[in-house]
């Protein structure tokens, strides 16, 4: 797997808002609201994925990224999302994908990839899936959302990896399963895959079908959950 | 996986209340936990919380932080799903029929 170099990294607009506090140190996930204590790994993972969120990306600055975060959060509470400067094809798959995820399908994630970019049109995905994280747990645990961070300066890294082919998917990927769909951005699948211990197992735990949190849901529990939220979600996966 | 797990642990599962919760699903507290999954999908604070309550009061609270954990990393794994379009193996729908016709899953099978 090979990158791009730098210089084929691309901007897809010129932002000047910076979204959330003035600090550019993550957030410290307080989840107020929760009627629980929330463990310290779950809490480091969010921080990490907050980071992420706010810093460039392959193709987008933090200043964009963190503008798509706050136009999907816009559009999912009923308010009128900010104006973005992004293609409408792009901004349709990151609102579908955050407030209606059964409803994308294959022609409007290929009408984003050809109008923004296969590379953006990941990025897009990623930055809305991990979004759906942090908020579904807190959301989840009755606690307030957390605001966004203050986006990190920076151009965007340009690290896309050549070479990948679509495989009856809407964007290229490696050969593999759900934990490589990202892999066309190498540090963006990093981060998604970083994410599965604290909330969900780790790749050995994942491989033991007696695993137990403990104190905490058994594996059967777990899987009771998850099940149900895809079968909400539409969703077969 | 849930099917595999519930034999792991010895609970009589019964697969048909993933589709629909007023059935017993067979494993501790699971249908408590499939509610809680409802009340949050339907972002109903008093129905979540009364959800919540009985997560904590029979499996504990860091159950409760457990299953909020799990759903978000649904929510996401569902979005990377649709997003990416990564499909579904033959071998897998083979292997998972019982359940596809079950839950009625397959008319989530996107091509």
């Amino acid at each position: 797997m090979r990158l791009l170099p730098l210089a084929r990294a691309r901007p897809c607009l010129s932002p000047s808002i910076v979204y959330g506090s003035s600090s550019t140190i993550p957030s410290v996930f307080r989840f107020s609201g929760s009627p629980v204590p929330v463990r310290e790994d779950l809490k480091d993972a969010y921080a990490e994925l907050w980071s992420h969120l706010a810093a460039p990306g392959p193709t987008l600055t933090g200043v964009q990224r963190l503008a798509l975060s706050a136009y999907v959060r816009a559009a999912r509470s009923g308010d009128t999302p900010p104006w973005m400067d992004l293609p409408w094809s792009l901004l349709t798959l990151a609102e579908t994908l955050f407030v209606n995820p059964s409803h994308v399908d294959g022609p409007m994630v290929r009408r984003a990839a050809d109008e923004g970019g296969e590379a953006t049109t990941v990025e897009i995905i990623s930055i809305v899936s991990m979004l759906s994280a942090v908020d579904g747990a807190h959301i989840a645990l009755g606690a307030s959302l957390e605001p966004l961070p203050a986006a990190l300066p920076g151009d965007p890294t340009g690290r896309i990896a050549e070479g990948l082919k679509k495989r009856r998917t809407h964007v290229p990927m490696p050969a593999g399963a759900i934990p490589v769909a990202l892999d066309l951005l190498p540090r963006v699948g990093e981060v998604f895959q970083n994410s599965f211990g604290p909330q969900y197992m780790t790749g050995p735990e994942m491989a033991s079908y007696d695993f137990r949190r403990t104190p905490g849901l058994d594996r059967a529990q777990i899987e009771i959950v998850s099940s149900r939220t895809s079968l909400q979600n539409k969703c077969f996966y | 996986m849930l099917r595999a797990s519930a034999i792991a642990f010895g609970y009589n599962l019964d697969i048909a209340a993933i589709r629909d919760p007023s059935i017993p699903v067979g494993v501790p507290n699971g249908n408590d936990l499939l509610r809680f999954v409802d009340a949050a999908m339907a972002d109903s604070p008093d129905d979540l919380a009364n959800r919540q309550t009985a997560i904590i009061e029979t499996l504990g609270p860091e159950s409760l932080v457990d299953a909020a954990s799990v759903f978000g990393n649904f929510e996401m794994m569902n979005r990377v799903a649709e997003g990416t379009g990564i499909p579904i193996s033959a071998q897998s729908i083979e292997r998972m029929k019982d359940t596809i016709d079950e839950l009625g899953l397959d008319n989530f099978l996107k091509t």
